[in-house]
């Protein structure tokens, strides 16, 4: 039930974001600081899930694996511009990692 | 009537498609992922295909997975969802000139397929400067498709790994944000904000915060960018 409520809001949610300045007149321009706001928010909340993510992992209490892991899909992505290959490498890592006792 | 130019000039349409073929492939990619994690989280096909039908967004998906995994409400879920795409307010705003015209039917449309790729090509396109609404709107409901398809073949896929935390697999998502942050960093303010927020948020969950606090520390970064930038 939580999931389909989430997917239902979330949808309404997204679609208003999307829809509202097409339909309704906003005079002039959003100012120049809510523009810079919204800009940089949804990398800083993708950073923020991230950075609880490797902080405290699903899996047993580890000893940087995860951190280990993360640094390297972080490169990985950066040079690559690639989420699949990015996201297959940390995965590995961290398997690798936890296998080796960190 | 000159004949000729029809054949040198391509229709917007498959403008669209010949120049955004690499984002698609991307797309569905990403997409496919998106479906094998949504099922490792325990969503079914049809949620998990309703959640990429209805909220059309990945990073904001994958958001709500973890968000979901960690025991969030609804309610809150729709929070995040709403903060991490709140960016839209903006692009719909960019657009807005060059859609004015069409009805409000199109329009209700053409919001829906309002993504980043779709914003990227098509804010390039009308300022080459073309008018044409078809180079947008083929590009938007072609990535839809790719989106949602590639959604549906994930989930089917993922119900057929057992015992994922065996294979690293609990860290998959967390390393999808990871490298959605590394490849969407664009200056050093982004670059400062993200590894700030990412800081906060570590130190917020080893004390024990939920996830929901995570996404409003994340939601606080951005004030420093402000900050960055005043100088």
């Amino acid at each position: 039930m939580t999931v389909w409520l989430a997917v239902v809001l979330g949808g309404i949610a997204t679609y208003l974001t999307r829809v509202t300045p097409l339909v309704v007149s906003v005079p002039g321009a959003p100012p120049p600081a809510l523009r810079r706001y919204l800009d940089a928010l949804p990398i800083a909340i993708i950073a923020a899930l991230a950075g609880a993510g490797i902080a405290l992992p699903d899996a047993e209490p580890t000893h940087g694996a995860e951190l280990l892991a993360g640094a390297l899909a972080f490169a990985v992505a950066y040079w690559r511009k690639d989420l699949l290959v990015a996201m297959i490498v940390g995965v590995i890592a961290v398997a690798l990692l936890r296998a080796g006792g960190l | 009537m000159r004949r000729g130019t029809d054949v040198i000039e391509r229709s917007p349409a498959r403008l669209a498609l010949s120049e955004g073929w690499p984002v698609l492939i991307t797309s569905v990619v990403v997409g496919t992922t998106y479906g094998v994690l949504a099922r490792q989280s325990g969503l079914g096909l049809l949620e998990t295909s309703a959640s990429s039908l209805l909220i059309f967004a990945g990073a904001a998906q994958f958001a709500a997975l973890e968000l979901l995994k960690g025991g969030a409400s609804a309610g809150e879920i729709a929070v995040a969802v709403l903060l991490i795409n709140a960016r839209h307010l903006l692009m719909a705003a960019a657009i807005r000139p060059f859609v004015a015209r069409a009805s409000l039917a199109r329009r209700l449309g053409l919001a829906y397929v309002l993504t980043d790729e779709a914003f990227a090509l098509g804010i390039g396109w009308f300022r080459r400067p073309r008018r044409e609404l078809a180079y947008y709107a083929t590009f938007g409901v072609a990535l839809w498709a790719c989106w949602n398809v590639a959604t549906i073949v994930g989930s089917l896929v993922g119900s057929s790994f057992e015992h994922p935390e065996r294979f690293g697999v609990d860290f998959a998502i967390t390393a999808v944000f990871i490298a959605i942050v590394a490849t969407s960093v664009r200056h050093r303010t982004d670059l400062i904000v993200a590894a700030a927020s990412a800081l906060v948020a570590a130190a917020l969950k080893l004390a024990g915060a939920s996830t929901l606090a995570v996404v409003i520390a994340g939601a606080v970064a951005p004030l420093l960018a402000l900050r960055l930038r005043q100088r």
